[in-house]
């Protein structure tokens, strides 16, 4: 367990960070944190491609001055778009967050449920 | 020396995570969410991946972190004298579980830098960097691929942003600017 470690440290820690985010999305009541948590979650899922990517000592792919061995860049290319879909479906949420809010006077997951019950 | 710096900056992103999960002030959070995005960026530094790094600092830590704060601004920030959040038990149990299955598939990924590894010794990896710069005069394959072999895809994330932004103006009921 402790060698990997030091072999596998970037997948370990986007792991840990899948286990945060889905944490925090279950157990926080607070709707903003929620989506906060969906972020963390994927983070982690970021790290793991670009880390699938890494090559020992390979250079930043930017061809033509005189580097032999690169990184993958096909990664690379996926998280990007993956990071701008992902603040664009953050933005989304946050909008459908604050409508909740307008209706029902709070952000708190159990105080909305009471609400709908009295309705 | 490049093993203790990312055990550094590793320990500090998933501290932050943790800060995250269990601040109870959402200021608090969105600020260590901030600090976490930052983190990461830099451990995408050190993986050679520059612009995934501009990306995540500019959007995950930027944009992320100001439509945040746009999002309490228009709604609360649930006060109360206790700095952490109380552990949620059942949820606590289920994403242990989860890291724990997952930790057991860790040993069968390759070496993290392996040479040989199925991404690295891959068909369309070899393919982009012998030919991305002769067919498309990039020098930078990354922007090379992004806008030109996956065109159509950037295309596609296009439409997605323009359909988020028009899905954020229905629901805050802001058509008059449509």
């Amino acid at each position: 367990m402790i060698d990997l470690l030091t072999t596998h440290y970037n997948y370990i820690a986007s792991i840990l960070l899948f286990g945060i985010g889905l944490y925090v999305v279950m157990g926080s009541p607070n709707l903003v944190k929620k989506i906060i948590g969906m972020n963390i979650f994927q983070v982690g899922i970021f790290l793991f491609f670009v880390t699938t990517g890494y090559v020992d000592g390979g250079a930043p792919p930017v061809v033509g001055h005189g580097e032999e061995t690169f990184v993958s860049p096909l990664p690379h290319v996926l998280i990007l778009t993956a990071i701008v879909v992902g603040v664009s479906l953050t933005a989304v949420a946050l909008a459908l967050v604050i409508r909740i809010y307008d209706g029902y006077g709070s952000l708190d997951e159990d105080v909305i449920k009471e609400v709908q019950v009295d309705d | 020396m490049q093993l203790l710096l990312y055990g550094v900056l590793l320990t500090f992103v998933v501290f932050a995570a943790l800060a995250v999960a269990f601040l109870r002030d959402i200021l608090s959070a969105i600020i260590a969410f901030a600090g976490f995005s930052f983190g990461v960026a830099i451990v995408y530094i050190l993986l050679r991946a520059p612009d995934v790094a501009l990306t995540e600092a500019a959007v995950g830590a930027g944009v992320t972190t100001v439509l945040f704060l746009l999002a309490i601004v228009r709604t609360v920030r649930p006060g109360g004298d206790r700095l952490f959040e109380r552990v949620a038990w059942g949820p606590a149990i289920i994403a242990t579980g989860l890291v724990g299955v997952l930790l057991t598939t860790v040993r069968s990924l390759p070496t993290i830098g392996d040479p040989n590894s199925p991404v690295a010794t891959s068909e369309i990896t070899r393919y982009y960097l012998e030919n991305a710069y002769p067919q498309t005069d990039v020098e930078n394959v990354v922007t090379a691929i992004l806008a030109a072999y996956r065109g159509f895809d950037t295309l596609g994330e296009a439409a997605v942003v323009l359909a988020a932004g028009l899905a954020v103006l229905v629901v805050l009921r802001k058509e008059v600017y449509v």
